[in-house]
């Protein structure tokens, strides 16, 4: 009998919310609602069974994310491959828009930004559509699971230290006890903390395991958690938003509007910051013009 | 750490990673490159264009300034031959004057010098006539002797009347 009645209960927290009904009744279960149902979530859920429904649950988001970046490339290379001299539609679309980005990382960047200005419009763009793409009916954000957004921070933290590496070159220090001054990667000067005098020589490990855990772990880290809390979050409001609506009979359709504005604007937002933090990080770990500095930090108080 | 293991899961990060790099080179060989290739050649463009719409701009400025320099020379050329022509203008004018006085006062020389000739030819003539008549005057007085005293006063009265005349 109370069973029974348990049994009522959770049928009647479905109706109101099946999410949270959902997790709790099929708790460890392979499948748990956070956002609004996409095509492969329905037809896995209607097909449990079929040979194609496994591979498409476990690949869900990398098929969504392919999705967009096949869209993404073919309207890039379809834009580029058109070369008036007065551009028009498609072409003009993507000029204005790779004008927009380059402006923005040249200006913060400067003039030798430009050549980073590839890698940072693809993030930018790809985590835009990405998060969008949560908006159309049927599809899902794949930015809303850790994995995507991960991949994507280790691939900038990755790109960032490269560019750390090969951008700052050598520079010239000068040790203490030796009179000839060698050669550094300015990268490793910048790992061990910029060391000044003896003090700052003490501290290289500490700095080293400090800077390597922030650069290579923390950096990513904030990057992807960000992007992926709020990419979810904003796909559990939708769908919370969709399911009042639903159970107020549409009474609170405008809310859901509302939230779809609001996911429209949070979504430009998070690939906005994104692709403004990787810019400032590009920023942190390209030279200074501060190679002479180094050579008398190092030496400063050696005599 | 069950969060983790549960949202993170090593494959999917694995092909989203690859999946965006295939994007990322793609998309940076086949559209950003061309695109920002595109627009730096255009921005090189219009900016060539407005440098040369500058020189141009410029050239005309030149010419029309030399154009104008030249048109005030021509007009100045004009003016000096007008003064010119005028000057020679004057010029002959005077020099016809000069002419025209001169020669009529070579032609009131040649009649005063033909008048004079007259004169003096007249003046002959008269003095021979004069002597004729006198001779001829002569005659008669000493024909007519008898009466001749009587008469003598006549006769310089007549003389005294010619003498005047001349």
């Amino acid at each position: 009998m109370e069973n029974y009645s348990h049994q009522i209960d959770s049928a009647a927290q479905t109706l109101v919310n099946p999410t949270e009904a959902h997790a709790i009744s099929s708790h460890g279960a392979v499948h748990e609602a956070h956002e609004l149902p996409n095509w492969i979530s329905i037809f896995t859920s209607h097909f449990p069974d079929h040979p194609a429904s496994d591979f498409l649950h476990r690949w869900e988001n990398v098929i969504f994310s392919l999705t967009i970046a096949l869209f993404i490339s073919g309207v890039g290379i379809i834009a580029a491959r058109k070369k008036n001299r007065v551009p028009q539609g498609i072409q003009n679309l993507c000029e204005a828009v790779v004008e927009g980005l380059e402006t923005f990382v040249t200006g913060i960047l400067g003039e030798a930004g430009r050549k980073h200005v590839p890698f940072l419009g693809t993030i930018f763009l790809y985590i835009l559509f990405m998060n969008w793409f949560g908006l159309f009916p049927f599809m899902k954000s794949p930015t809303a699971a850790w994995s995507t957004t991960l991949a994507l921070a280790l691939t900038t933290m990755v790109y960032v230290q490269l560019t750390g590496m090969m951008g700052q070159g050598f520079t010239q220090v000068k040790l203490p006890f030796f009179k000839r001054r060698f050669l550094f990667p300015a990268y490793l000067i910048h790992l061990m903390g910029n060391p000044k005098g003896i003090f700052g020589i003490m501290v290289i490990p500490l700095m080293l395991v400090l800077n390597i855990i922030l650069e290579f772990g923390a950096v990513p880290f904030s990057l992807s958690l960000r992007l992926f809390a709020n990419i979810s979050s904003e796909d559990r409001l939708l769908l919370n938003f969709a399911e009042l609506a639903l159970s107020s009979k549409f009474l609170a359709f405008p809310f859901q509007i509302f939230a779809n504005l609001l996911a429209l604007i949070f979504s430009l937002v998070q690939a906005f910051v994104f692709m403004l933090l990787s810019t400032v990080y590009i920023a942190l770990v390209l030279p200074h013009d501060e190679h002479h500095e180094h050579e008398e930090i190092v030496s400063g108080h050696a005599h | 750490m069950e969060f983790f293991a549960k949202n993170i899961i090593p494959g999917e990060v694995l092909v989203q990673l690859i999946a965006f790099l295939i994007v990322f080179f793609s998309l940076k060989a086949f559209a950003w490159k061309p695109l920002q290739a595109s627009l730096a050649s255009r921005r090189e463009k219009i900016r060539s264009d407005l440098q040369e719409i500058e020189e141009a701009k410029r050239e005309i400025e030149r010419l029309r300034q030399e154009y104008g320099e030249h048109l005030q020379k021509i007009e100045d050329e004009a003016r000096a031959k007008l003064q010119q022509a005028v000057h020679e203008g004057r010029e002959i004018a005077r020099q016809i004057q000069d002419k025209a006085r001169e020669e009529s006062q070579a032609a009131f020389a040649k009649a005063k010098e033909n008048l004079d000739l007259e004169v003096a030819k007249a003046r002959i003539t008269l003095r021979r006539e004069i002597g004729d008549l006198a001779l001829r005057v002569s005659e008669k007085v000493i024909r007519e002797r008898l009466d001749a005293n009587r008469e003598q006063d006549k006769v310089l009265e007549i003389l005294d009347q010619l003498e005047n005349t001349l």
